[in-house]
């Protein structure tokens, strides 16, 4: 199992008010699943994705990733559990502008304390593995967005991480663009890993081999996409 | 070998933030520039000054006492030696026929007198009445000619041995052996110049090089020997033995003055320490407004160090997000934004310490021999370099606190 998740909920303090983002979810997820999760603008899709990504902290329910237990972790082990077993893909790419295409991805690693010998032959080969070979020196402000997303894939996918998970990958892209963002993931996926995608376009979710839908913070419907086998 | 990866990342990133941001970086680290001259001016001038100052009194000798009537440096009253008689010539012979343990022991006298050769006349120069045993209790020797010897004294002859200066101001391109001044009314025959001996004129103290040596008998022949003070000047048998020294020539002394038990000296012993420790009072002083001006311009550069940094932190908190989220851990965000700070202020720093090489040139060429010596530049470094870390704490540690979520979110 991948990963274990009963019955987690998420308060956010507003003040006097708290908001409950999520109300009692619980999901399993196997090895090279490809998950799409769904449901309206609000409805907890990026909380329960910072979540999973040990991005944030859930307020009560269990949470275990590869059968440890997140919930019993400090910042640093955290952050070592986002930088070792998971690969973030953002909406807004979120790279580091100053710096160049090879350094953003080759940046987990040294996080992660590899040798620079070993950085440079991964990072090459992540970046391969994008399409941007001829782009390695470019800064982001000087490549389109779906370059800057492949960008960040190839960074998400460096460390070679259990799950890889993209919220909202295509939103800021056109949708020739965002049909190649997902061919790149769905190769990814045919490679062994294990993806989870956020979205609210029914032909990106048509990507996943199964299909999570969330409402107010609690899971309306969780089914394998059946088209997608069919196809 | 994890940390060092990351701090090679935080050696980049500071890198690109300084780089980024020159003329910003650059007005903040006045102040330090300001505080690492003032630093590196002071101790290099203290420096200067003290290689000097030790240079102008080395003739002096680190193993000879000066016995005389009153100290050469004192605090306070003037009057507490007021009533002491002086010392005589007697009390100089006495010494040293009783102070055995004396390498050498001289007596000498004082006057001041204008000197004249042809046309020209120095005015007030100190005229030393001494014995053949001058040279062997003090530094100096003779350039040229010779020293003034048992006969000369002993027959009051009217010769007398001048200083450096007195050479060049009197004789310039002359060859002075022979030649006869006048001191006061009286005429003498030099025969002997002195070496280059120095001077603490630069401190108000005597110009070595400013002086002219007679035979002591002569000198009370010609300029009076009733009511005349002496000083003795004793060679200890080794530096090493000045201490125990000293005790026995102020009990010789005592028993000579004739003091009771009860009684307090009545005579001064002075010595190159003396001199050492009041120089180093006075330099002690200047250091500590040096150090006062160097801390107060470090404080205002620290200040606003931090400033920028923690504007830098504002402006990369999306940066600092993203980090987190790919795993950065606290400490290397605190790391990155501490090697970020103590760059600008190494780089402060080392303009600092370019400026304070021009203002030692410029020291150089008119005040006194000066240069930056190595463990004053490695100060300075590691000064900066800890300003930089203080002031860089403050804001490195709350951008380490960041929520990543938080960070990520803010534009
Ligand atoms: N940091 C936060 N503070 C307060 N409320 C939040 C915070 N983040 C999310 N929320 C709230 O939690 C709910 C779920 O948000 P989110 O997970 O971002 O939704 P989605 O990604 O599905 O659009 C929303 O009502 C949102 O307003
Ligand atoms: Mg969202």
């Amino acid at each position: 199992m991948q990963l274990e998740i009963k019955e987690i909920t998420k308060n956010y303090k507003m003040g006097t008010e708290i908001v409950a983002a999520l109300r009692g979810i619980s999901v399993n997820l196997l090895k090279n699943e490809y998950l799409a999760i769904m449901g309206p603008s609000g409805s907890g899709k990026s909380t329960l994705m910072n979540i999973i990504g040990c991005l944030d902290t859930h307020s009560a329910g269990s949470y275990l990733l590869e059968g440890a237990d997140v919930s019993k972790m400090n910042d640093d082990q955290l952050a070592e559990i986002r930088n070792q077993k998971i690969g973030f893909v953002f909406q807004t790419f979120n790279l580091i502008p100053r710096a160049d295409v090879f350094h953003n991805v080759e940046l987990p690693m040294v996080y992660s304390g590899i040798s620079s010998s070993m950085r440079k032959k991964l990072a090459e080969e992540a970046i391969e593995k994008v399409g941007l070979t001829d782009r390695m020196k470019h800064k982001p402000s000087e490549l389109s967005g779906g370059q800057r997303q492949r960008v960040a894939i190839a960074r998400a996918l460096v460390n070679n991480p259990s799950i890889i998970l993209a919220d909202e990958p295509t939103g800021n892209l056109d949708s020739s663009t965002g049909a190649e963002i997902m061919s790149v993931l769905d190769q990814l996926h045919q490679a062994g890993n294990t993806i989870i995608l956020v979205t609210h376009e029914n032909d990106i979710a048509a990507h996943a081999n199964r299909v999570i839908k969330l409402k107010d913070g609690l899971v309306e419907t969780d089914e394998l996409n059946h088209k997608h086998f069919a196809a | 070998m994890k940390s060092l990866h990351e701090i090679k990342e935080s050696f980049s990133i500071a890198y690109g933030a300084v780089k980024a941001n020159k003329v910003r970086g650059m007005l903040t680290t006045l102040g330090i520039i300001i505080g690492i001259v003032a630093v590196v001016t002071t101790m290099t001038a203290a420096n200067g000054l003290g290689n000097r100052f030790k240079e102008s009194i080395s003739v002096i000798g680190s193993d000879v006492l000066y016995v005389s009537r009153t100290p050469w440096v004192f605090s306070g009253n003037f009057f507490q030696f007021r009533n002491r008689n002086q010392l005589t010539l007697r009390d100089g012979e006495k010494l040293e026929r009783q102070l055995h343990e004396a390498k050498a022991v001289n007596t000498r006298t004082f006057s001041n007198q204008n000197l004249k050769y042809r046309s020209t006349v120095l005015e007030n120069v100190t005229i030393i009445g001494t014995t053949e045993n001058h040279v062997l209790v003090s530094a100096g020797a003779p350039q040229y000619g010779r020293f003034i010897i048992d006969n000369d004294v002993q027959y009051k002859k009217q010769v007398c041995v001048i200083g450096w200066e007195i050479k060049d101001r009197l004789f310039k391109d002359v060859d002075p052996i022979n030649k006869k001044i006048k001191i006061g009314r009286y005429h003498f025959r030099v025969v002997g110049v002195m070496e280059k001996l120095g001077s603490a004129g630069f401190f108000g103290g005597p110009n070595f090089d400013r002086q002219v040596m007679v035979p002591i008998s002569t000198l009370m022949k010609c300029f009076g020997g009733r009511n005349r003070n002496f000083d003795i000047v004793v060679k200890a048998p080794s530096t090493e033995a000045l201490y125990d020294f000293e005790y026995s020539v102020i009990g010789e002394m005592r028993k000579i003055r004739k003091l009771a038990p009860t009684e307090e000296n009545d005579f001064s012993i002075n010595k190159m320490d003396t001199l050492m420790a009041a120089y180093n009072n006075v330099m002690g002083v200047v250091i500590l407004i040096g150090l006062v001006i160097t801390s107060i311009s470090l404080f205002v550069g620290g200040i606003g160090v931090m400033n920028i940094m923690f504007v830098s932190v504002t402006e990369r908190t999306r940066e600092i997000g993203i980090r987190k989220a790919i795993g950065a851990k606290k400490r290397s965000i605190l790391i990155q934004f501490l090697f970020e700070s103590s760059s600008i202020c190494l780089i402060g720093g080392l303009i600092g310490l370019i400026m304070a090489y021009g203002v030692t040139q410029i020291i150089n060429a008119f005040l006194l021999p000066a240069s930056i010596s190595p463990g004053i530049v490695i100060i300075a470094i590691v000064i900066s370099v800890m300003v930089g870390v203080v002031s860089g704490i403050i804001p490195a540690y709350r951008a380490s606190k960041l929520n990543p979520i938080e960070a990520l979110r803010y534009e």
